[in-house]
């Protein structure tokens, strides 16, 4: 390094300000790392079932894993930030609960509903964003609550009942034209029953990709979750840039409990809570860090895309359900592991 | 290893990264004796104590006694340090506190041999030993990690500052033990920033300078006087002969007014200050003197009211949007999860960096930084390489070119070249004179009198949140002629 110091005094022309240096070469090898471990799983297990690489167990794979990925966006956010959102799951449930209660029996158009659905959730993320600033509870603790909190608020609406907008309960009624509408958000097409849902899982993608690395504000969301001490003394917006994170996670997990609503068509009080850790691990396996200052949309979509893979390559396989669960584990463990090795390995090289 | 083993340090080393803390230190420990520690920050006197204690290792050197090498598992054994903030378990009481490390392979919960008790009788912690730690007295924290050595049989005492938090009486309490371990023929050791403590208590002082022992005291040589002399003369060989001259000595218009500024902490209180436009002001005052409050509290770090006024802005759109402040560690104002460019950036906002949707700007940014990789003569190879990747003065370079990108009239640096080359302490130095130049003001704290010679047009002495009267630099003739007035003005504040 001190070499380096010597003998170069200006700075090389980089052909862009985010041109291939250190930092990019890293994030290159992890992104890279994820797409070889999702292409070697499916050659995987391709080999072992020669029924998986076929154009219905892609599409199957891609829906499959579009509402983890899209709560896994929002979750993104708070990550890179230096804060924990663990009611993702519960608020995508409250969403799809809340729905169905204010359209279906509440007779609110649906129109009308599905943003209602959205400002309950910027609500939710301002009470996690706020407690976890102004109180300075940690948002661990904070989340948690609010993870029993939404699932008790969805109990609570339903009463702790099912709803199908396609046979609403006795006395209520569903009007046409609205459900069409619901349905079409997430419409099935092709002879392989390709579904929207897909597209609003990459039109999202695209939004937060953008969010987190073209504008200013996912530039100092970065700042903030590397050093945040830092960043207070430097005086940049913390407290704000953290609760916009916490409600941002919130709406886009709601958006992603409609969307499965939509596609489902049932909703049920404890509706997304199994998502949970699910959403957590395709976060971490896509290269965010839990602490804080690193993170991209890109990774968490791939993250979400290796578990949807492995998910419905053992079911075909159908070993149990426990292969699943198993699975899972290693991949996080494993997918950690690995980077912290690589790491330490470049470091001791570079040093 | 008896009680009356002679301790021997010879050519101890320790570097972090490129930055050389320990620079072939040599000292002798003597049983029986307390030996005065003193040494400006970032000059390697922590370091020499994490070594001592076992903390950490050194990268060469050897430790001797009674000629036999010193392990470094024996230190952690032999050497207590008694910590300014006592390193305890606050939720187990005094008396548990004692036990931990060494309960023995009972399977039972541990109880508290008789000897303890005598030891805690003999500290005076006889009535503390069922309270729980946490909820004592910092005093009585630290007797207990005096009896926690004690009680593992310790031979050497290392203490860190020990009296900084104590009142009057328990700091006599505290020195009388010190004392009465010297005389059991135990090494005793004091680091301490009070002079008078130093004088006081001990029989000889070592100054710690740029990772070596600079000077040693004893007998009638060890007076405050000489011993502030050689605190504040760190880094001498790189001073030049003459002051700062870049500003003429008129008063110009003003560029910073402060009047009955108060800190909420309570560290000052009713301050008025004054930095003309074009000048460089350093602020000097021991830990606890208020000094690094009071320059905290002008860029809205530190909470304080009063009236303010910066150029034309006054109150907190004066200190928000014309003042920029840099936190003495670098730790505290660079993002290592960033490249050097994002980092040189990071205080910037719309239009700056972004347009008015908020979208950045990646060619405007690459613009940007590159003009301040050459303005601020920041050695890297690319704007897209980790920040760590720099040696130590061009981070510090990073993080005050970070500071002047934000464009402010009033810069404040705290400490502004702890641990960093004299060469880029040069370049750093001739940045704040170009940026006071262009009709701004710096302000900083300072610890070490050549920086102030050699930066600065005044200097103001703080003491107990009170101001002295300012310094003109360029009125003394030489880094002494400085030290000297400076160190008057110390002692006259606090005996005040």
């Amino acid at each position: 390094m001190s070499a380096h110091d010597k003998t170069a005094p200006a700075p090389t022309r980089a052909a862009r300000f985010s041109a291939a240096g250190r930092a990019t070469f890293d994030l290159t090898l992890r992104l890279g790392g994820l797409a070889v471990a999702i292409v070697l799983v499916g050659l995987m297990f391709q080999s072992l079932n020669d029924a998986f690489l076929n154009t219905d167990v892609i599409i199957s794979v891609l829906r499959s894993m579009s509402s983890v990925a899209i709560m896994g966006l929002g979750l993104t956010l708070v990550i890179v930030i230096g804060e924990i959102d663990l009611s993702v799951g519960a608020m995508y449930g409250l969403a799809a609960n809340a729905l169905a209660v204010i359209w279906i029996q509440g007779g609110v158009p649906v129109y009308l509903a599905i943003p209602l659905v959205l400002l309950l959730a910027v609500l939710v993320g301002l009470f996690n964003g706020v407690l976890t600033t102004a109180l300075r509870i940690p948002s661990f603790i904070v989340t948690l609550g609010s993870y029993n909190l939404l699932y008790g608020l969805s109990l609570y609406v339903t009463h702790a009942s099912t709803f199908n907008p396609n046979y609403p309960p006795e006395g209520y009624t569903v009007d046409d034209g609205q459900l069409a509408f619901f349905i079409a958000l997430t419409k099935q097409f092709g002879a392989h029953q390709f579904s929207v849902e897909v597209f609003w899982m990459l039109g999202l993608v695209l939004v937060v990709g953008f969010l987190l690395h073209r504008t200013l504000f996912g530039f100092r969301l970065v700042a903030i979750g590397g050093n945040p001490v830092a960043a207070q003394l430097a005086r940049l917006p913390v407290r704000r840039y953290k609760i916009v994170a916490f409600i941002l996670s919130a709406v886009i997990a709601s958006i992603a409990g409609v969307l499965d609503f939509s596609f489902i068509q049932t909703s049920q009080p404890d509706l997304g809570l199994s998502q949970t850790f699910p959403v957590f691990a395709a976060v971490i396996i896509g290269g965010a860090s839990l602490a804080g200052g690193k993170g991209t949309a890109i990774g968490t979509l791939g993250g979400a895309l290796l578990l949807a893979e492995l998910q419905i390559g053992l079911a075909l396989l159908s070993p149990g359900p426990h292969a699943q669960q198993i699975f899972l584990g290693a991949v996080t463990i494993g997918a950690v592991a690995l980077d912290l090795g690589l790491t330490r390995l470049r470091a001791r090289r570079n040093a | 290893m008896s009680g009356a083993t002679r301790l021997e340090i010879r050519g101890l080393r320790k570097s972090y990264g490129n930055t050389r803390a320990l620079d072939g230190l040599d000292l002798d420990l003597i049983p029986g004796e307390v030996l005065g520690i003193a040494g400006p920050n970032g000059a390697g006197k922590s370091t020499l104590i994490r070594i001592l204690g076992g903390e950490e290792r050194q990268d060469s050197g050897e430790m001797h006694g009674d000629g036999r090498p010193f392990a470094f598992a024996d230190a952690a054994r032999l050497v207590a340090v008694v910590h300014q903030e006592p390193q305890l378990f606050p939720n187990l009481t005094v008396a548990e506190n004692l036990l931990v490390g060494r309960e023995g392979g009972h399977v039972l919960r541990p109880r508290t041999p008789r000897s303890d008790r005598a030891l805690m009788e003999a500290l005076g912690l006889g009535p503390y030993a069922a309270r729980p730690l946490g909820t004592c007295t910092l005093a009585v924290q630290q007797r207990t990690e005096i009896a926690r050595a004690l009680a593992r049989d310790a031979r050497v005492f290392l203490f860190d500052e020990p009296n900084s938090a104590l009142t009057d009486e328990e700091s006599d309490e505290l020195f009388r033990e010190i004392h009465k371990l010297a005389k059991a023929g135990n090494i005793v050791i004091l680091v301490t920033h009070r002079l008078t403590d130093l004088v006081e208590h001990t029989a000889r002082v070592v100054v710690v300078r740029d990772g070596r022992i600079a000077a040693e005291l004893s007998g009638a040589a060890l007076t405050e006087e000489a011993i502030a002399q050689e605190l504040v003369l760190a880094e001498h060989r790189g001073v030049p002969d003459a002051a700062r001259s870049g500003r003429d000595a008129r008063a110009d218009a003003d560029l910073l007014r402060v009047a009955g500024w108060t800190h909420r902490g309570g560290a000052f209180a009713d301050v008025s200050l004054r930095v003309a436009r074009g000048e460089i002001l350093a602020l000097m005052g021991v830990e606890g003197s208020g000094a690094r409050e009071l320059l905290r509290s002008l860029g809205g770090v530190d909470p304080a009211r009063g009236d303010i006024a910066v150029a034309d802005a006054t109150g907190a759109a004066a200190i928000g949007k014309l003042t920029a402040y840099v936190p003495a560690t670098r730790q505290l104002s660079l993002y290592t999860n960033l490249t050097v460019g994002e980092n040189l950036l990071v205080r910037l906002g719309r239009p700056d960096i972004a347009d008015a949707t908020g979208t950045l700007r990646p060619r405007r940014m690459k613009a940007l930084a590159d003009d301040a990789v050459k303005r601020f003569l920041v050695k890297t190879r690319t704007l897209t390489q980790g920040i760590r990747s720099l040696s130590g003065g061009n981070q510090q370079k990073v993080a005050i070119a970070q500071a002047l990108a934000f464009r402010p009239r009033l810069l404040l640096l705290e400490e502004p070249t702890r641990g960093v080359d004299i060469g880029a302490r040069r370049e750093i130095y001739r940045l704040l004179a170009e940026f006071a130049a262009d009709g701004n003001a710096v302000v900083m704290y300072c610890t070490e009198v050549p920086e102030m010679f050699e930066a600065a047009d005044r200097v103001i002495v703080v003491s107990d949140g009170r101001l002295s009267a300012p310094l003109s630099v360029a009125e003394h003739p030489h880094v002494e002629a400085l030290a000297t007035e400076v160190t008057r003005l110390e002692r006259h504040g606090r005996a005040a």
